[in-house]
């Protein structure tokens, strides 16, 4: 038995290389304009994991909600671009939202 | 009688074979040049030297108060949901009690739902990733917002240059984007 092989030091010095101290997942979302005066939104967390089911609401620059949501399997939400002023909030609870602006979500 | 006739090693290898000992010794000694890192990033995480490593002073929320302090006095850090800077803080002695939630926004918050990030831990000693976008303009403000067990909700805010000097060079660094 040999404890010192060179693959087995190699493995050890890669797992605490690549350990990471924490791993928090941060709420991200998404938009974007696609055809048809509509936009796709997509939420997820940086984890990698998707949001399916997560509400985002369109709300308009005086606070109502234009477009009450939540995200689908594929933790996407289409809509019809509000003809109001807006913004997209993503709201995985208390302190985790992301807001997007119009001023944010790329034209087509 | 062995009729084996031992051929000398090379010099490499006989200086391999003197002194592999004394050499390995040396291998015992590089942990120790990690060790005033390793020591100084222990006693942040525990406390030991404070909130953070910069406190940015005292920030009036309401009838309330909290001392905001940078994690690390630098500049926001990548993450996949975009660059993050990590704040700790923690409120007054007397509102301890009466605080349910705290929040940190860059810009003013537009309702209680979009407060912004949340902060985690104890009053004495809370922490929060704030998203940084990276158009942020270098005049911007630092809100906080807190709400209370009683319903009321206060906010307050510090200059972003106030709270943590690194994020504005880090901006500035960056340019600023249209």
């Amino acid at each position: 038995m040999n404890m010192m092989h060179p693959a087995r030091v190699a493995a050890a010095l890669l797992c605490a290389g690549f350990s990471s101290p924490a791993l928090a997942h941060n709420p991200m979302c998404e938009c974007k304009e696609i055809p048809g005066e509509q936009i796709q939104c997509k939420g997820g967390f940086s984890d990698g994991s998707g949001a399916p089911g997560v509400t985002l609401d369109v709300i308009g620059y005086d606070e109502t909600i234009l477009v009450p949501g939540k995200l689908g399997e594929d933790s996407t939400l289409t809509f019809k671009k509000p003809s109001a002023e807006f913004y997209v909030l993503f709201d995985a609870g208390p302190g985790h939202v992301v807001e997007i602006d119009q001023a944010d979500i790329q034209p087509q | 009688m062995s009729r084996v006739v031992a051929v000398p090693p090379s010099p490499l290898r006989a200086f391999w074979l003197k002194w592999r000992f004394h050499i390995n010794v040396l291998l015992l000694l590089i942990p120790l040049g990690f060790m005033p890192k390793y020591f100084a990033d222990a006693a942040l995480f525990r406390g030991d030297t404070g909130l953070g490593e910069r406190v940015a002073g005292q920030v009036q929320v309401g009838p309330w108060s909290l001392t905001l302090a940078e994690f690390r006095n630098e500049g926001p850090s990548p993450d996949p949901a975009g660059p993050m800077k990590f704040f700790n803080a923690a409120l007054c002695d007397n509102c301890a009690e009466q605080v349910k939630a705290t929040y940190l926004r860059i810009g003013k918050p537009r309702s209680l739902r979009a407060a912004g990030v949340i902060f985690f831990g104890t009053p004495y000693r809370m922490g929060a990733a704030l998203p940084v976008p990276e158009r942020t303009p270098a005049d911007a403000e630092l809100w906080v917002t807190m709400e209370g067990w009683d319903g009321t909700m206060h906010q307050g805010s510090i200059p972003l240059s106030q709270a943590s000097p690194a994020t504005i060079a880090w901006l500035n660094k960056q340019g600023v984007k249209p």
